[in-house]
């Protein structure tokens, strides 16, 4: 069987597979959705993942009926998030996590990390690793504090937590 | 089938489909292909009716992807199932093929059930599949999911040695469109392809259809053959409206397909046919926070015509027509964030009109209820258990063929079955999955073999008829297995061992004509399909899979052993059924595909050894003729002109081995050359 997912060579954010996961949201969003790239300025791991995803997002990214467009938001500067529908939080922030998932939940915001930790700790609503296979990991908590919903057939594949 | 007729049924289907229109919650049909590309491998629902992972599922399963298909030699669905363990392909003749999982070799084979999209295809007058009547085309396809063993759980009678369910794209917000023209030696010429064309942002219209040509395979003058030989042709349209209203996914469609070959029958006659069959459909699925709710119904007619053309003038055909009427309603429901149940009910009407058999209208009905529970009682362990119970009614009506052979009140009959599934998953370290799974399944006899009455011309000064009895009972196939499937690196590796009981096998009359003797009122005699026995088939099945940069291959072995306690070999041949000959004990697949730059080349190499098959001779009387050991290589290369347009050249058996279609009638080698176009 070939398979067509492209897997990132470390563990940065797979781009191309969390489109797809915008795309089972509840109800299907459609037009373009604004996306904040969560970085650290100074911190090199999480400079570099906002970089591979902001190559990856490009001049944007379809997401099933609607197009993902994203846009650098140094962590200082996160606010409440107001304006977008997804964020891409990067490597190295474990000690603003609590404060994104605060602001999340405020603007009803889908995270999305390759930092498995912050999607145990319900500071995330999903999480995607692919070594050794895709696994994409959703807090019910923090989905349920955003408001966030996923289409049942998407739920039953993942790992839900 | 008059249009009068199928209009208000349709206005069912619709009305049916909007009841449910008001609720206020969110839709979501599966999407295999979005959901295959964000886990990063095919997604089925095939198995336990709840969307799997393929390397994760509570059965023995294949999925063949759009991709597979594009780049495989094969021109068919069969032609791509082959190339797997524990299937047997047998090209019987230019246009005939049957598909045998594990064994069970014979034609007419009525216990795989293959399904479009859920439906059925798998015709129930004889309880067999024509393979050029699916309306599907490989175009269109989005997976092809095969599920070994016993499936009855899940989708009721007939899946009692398996199922196929080919699963169609979904249309896009851009159009797209896929055709193919071929043209190839011994008359092949094929038109094929599939349209899918947004009409809006929530309704999409997908169009499919082909014209196909070939000639018949060159018939040894030991055989018997009618007069008169049918080359293959076969038409094929239909067409699909998707949308997604007021919460709801809906779908609704029909289709035409009319196919003529020459076949062998289950009493091994060769005999030409011609079959036109209609079909249209509604479906209705909704997504809820709960799970999930699908409600949808379709109707199938065909026309049959037996013994077409048999002598050049030809003579008038036996026909049969048959039509079914299901409807279906199941409901997913999340139990927790890891535990699933499903519960469905379905109904189906089922009815055979002919000339040649006990009274005008031989039918039934039959109510089903079936639950599946999914539970993962620990991370690395899961538990799946389902159950079907069906519930059949016979019947028969309208004017009694004289004379009757059975009391008028033996059709009304009614029984009950049970049919069920059960599988362990281990997980055992990151990457190994133990497989333990087993059940029970059913073929029910079909139309034919409850009441088919024919009478058949002889030398014998008493008149003969072929006939069914309503006393005829369901099939019943027990199947166990154990598999391990772990990666070796790049390599994935995947054992299974498995046995599988079929008891009671029903099997058509052959040459022994075991008769009864009815004297009034006049002496006739009459030979029944009737259940002749058990059969045992066990065996293994090893399968290896990779990739080595652009070189994608895939290899297995099967080795079947089949015991069968039957009406024997020995002449005169009783009937003609007889696994233990018919199957190849062994099995080899290599298949490679090498992509560079605009060019693909796909190899195919099948081994499959020696096996007797069943035919007549001219004298006549039934045999079983040696069939050689094959080694058949299928190949396609391919050039990308531009991204859109490929020009192709693809051949089956370049070996030309004699034994590669397993069937009295040998292979022959045919290559075709062609265009296609990806829009």
């Amino acid at each position: 069987m070939a398979l067509s997912s492209a897997a990132p060579l470390s563990a940065e954010l797979n781009v191309p597979i969390a489109a797809r996961v915008v795309s089972f949201l509840q109800p299907p969003p459609s037009g373009t959705m604004a996306a904040a790239i969560l970085f650290e300025p100074g911190n090199a791991a999480s400079e570099a993942e906002a970089n591979a995803i902001e190559r990856a997002v490009g001049n944007g990214l379809v997401a099933g009926r609607s197009a993902i467009r994203a846009r650098r938001v140094p962590i200082g500067a996160m606010g409440a998030l107001s304006g977008y529908h997804v964020a891409f939080v990067t490597a190295g922030l474990r000690p603003e996590q609590g404060d994104i998932a605060a602001a999340a939940a405020k603007s009803s915001v889908l995270t999305i990390s390759s930092d498995a930790a912050c999607v145990q700790a319900a500071r995330c609503v999903v999480g995607i690793s692919t070594v050794p296979k895709t696994q994409i990991t959703v807090s019910k908590a923090a989905a349920r504090a955003s408001n966030i919903r996923f289409g049942s057939a998407f739920l039953m594949l993942v790992k839900e937590i | 089938m008059s249009a009068m007729t199928r209009a208000p049924l349709l206005r069912s289907l619709l009305a049916a489909s909007t009841l449910l229109a008001p609720a206020a919650v969110k839709a979501q049909a599966i999407d295999y292909q979005a959901l295959q590309e964000t886990i990063g491998e095919p997604v089925t629902t095939s198995v336990t009716g709840k969307p799997q992972r393929a390397s994760e599922l509570p059965a023995s399963a294949i999925i063949i992807t759009r991709d597979d298909i594009a780049k495989s030699p094969a021109r068919d669905v069969p032609g791509l199932l082959k190339a797997y363990a524990g299937i047997d392909v047998n090209r019987w003749t230019a246009g005939q093929t049957d598909v045998a999982v594990r064994g069970g070799v014979q034609t007419y084979n009525a216990r795989l059930l293959v399904l479009v999209d859920g439906r059925q295809v798998y015709l129930d007058h004889y309880g067999m599949t024509d393979w050029n009547l699916l309306s599907v085309q490989l175009e269109e396809i989005q997976q092809i999911e095969l599920v070994r063993g016993p499936a009855n759980a899940l989708y009721g009678f007939n899946a009692a040695s398996g199922v196929v369910n080919i699963v169609t794209r979904r249309g896009g917000q851009a159009p797209s469109a896929v055709a193919t023209a071929e043209l190839g030696n011994h008359g092949i010429s094929k038109i094929s392809g599939s349209l899918l064309l947004p009409v809006t942002s929530t309704i999409g219209l997908k169009l499919a259809g082909a014209r196909a040509r070939e000639d018949e395979r060159s018939i040894p003058t030991t055989l018997l053959t009618p007069a008169m030989i049918n080359s293959v042709a076969s038409n094929q349209i239909t067409a699909d409206l998707t949308a997604a209203l007021g919460g709801m996914d809906l779908t609704l469609g029909g289709g035409h397909a009319d196919n003529r070959q020459i076949e062998y029958l289950p009493s091994q006659l060769l005999s030409n046919q011609h079959f036109r069959s209609d079909t249209m459909h509604g479906f209705m699925t909704r997504d809820t926070d709960w799970g999930g709710l699908t409600l949808g119904g379709y109707v199938n007619w065909l026309d049959a015509d037996y013994g077409v053309g048999a002598v050049p003038d030809a003579t008038a055909p036996i026909t049969f027509k048959n039509r079914i009427i299901v409807a279906q309603a199941s409901s997913l429901i999340r139990l927790s964030a890891a535990d699933t149940l499903r519960v469905g009910t379905e109904y189906r009407n089922n009815r055979l009109r002919s000339d040649y058999q006990f009274s005008d209208r031989i039918s039934y009905d039959v109510a089903s209820a079936n639950a599946m529970l999914d539970l993962h009682p620990l991370e690395q362990v899961s538990l799946t258990a389902a159950g079907r119970l069906d519930r059949l009614w016979l019947h028969q009506s309208g004017e009694i063929a004289q004379p009757a052979y059975d009391d008028p009140a033996a059709f009304s009959r009614a029984f009950t079955r049970f049919s069920f599934n059960a599988a362990v998953l281990v997980h055992t370290g990151a990457e190994g999955l133990l497989r333990i799974n087993g059940g029970r399944g059913y073929q029910l006899p079909s139309l034919v073999d409850f009441g088919i009455r024919l009478p058949i011309i002889t030398p014998s000064p008493v008149p003969i008829y072929v006939a069914g009895s309503p006393r005829t009972n369901p099939v019943a196939v027990w199947s166990g297995e154990i598999g391990y499937s772990h990666p070796a690196g790049p390599v994935r590796l995947e054992a299974t061992a498995f046995v599988t009981r079929t008891k009671n096998a029903i099997a058509s009359p052959g040459d022994g004509l075991q008769t009864e003797l009815f004297l009034s009122p006049a002496p006739s005699l009459v030979a029944r399909f009737q259940a002749v026995g058990d059969f045992t088939t066990y065996g293994t099945e090893l399968a290896a899979s990779g990739q080595l940069a652009t070189l994608v291959w895939r290899a297995n072995y099967t080795w079947t052993h089949s015991d069968d306690q039957l009406g024997g070999t020995a002449l005169p041949i009783p009937f003609a059924l007889s696994p233990a000959s018919t199957t190849p004990t062994h099995k080899a697949n290599l298949t490679l595909t090498y992509t560079t730059g605009r060019a693909s080349l796909s190899g195919a190499a099948r081994y499959t050894s020696a096996t007797r098959q069943f035919a007549f001779s001219t004298s006549p009387q039934l045999l079983l003729y040696p069939v050689d050991a094959a080694v058949a290589v299928d190949g396609r290369a391919a050039f990308h002109l531009t991204q859109a347009v490929e020009l192709f050249v693809a051949g089956e058996n370049l070996t030309l081995a004699r034994g590669a279609a397993v069937s009295p009638i040998p292979a022959d080698r045919r290559v075709r050359a062609g265009l296609r176009l990806a829009l």
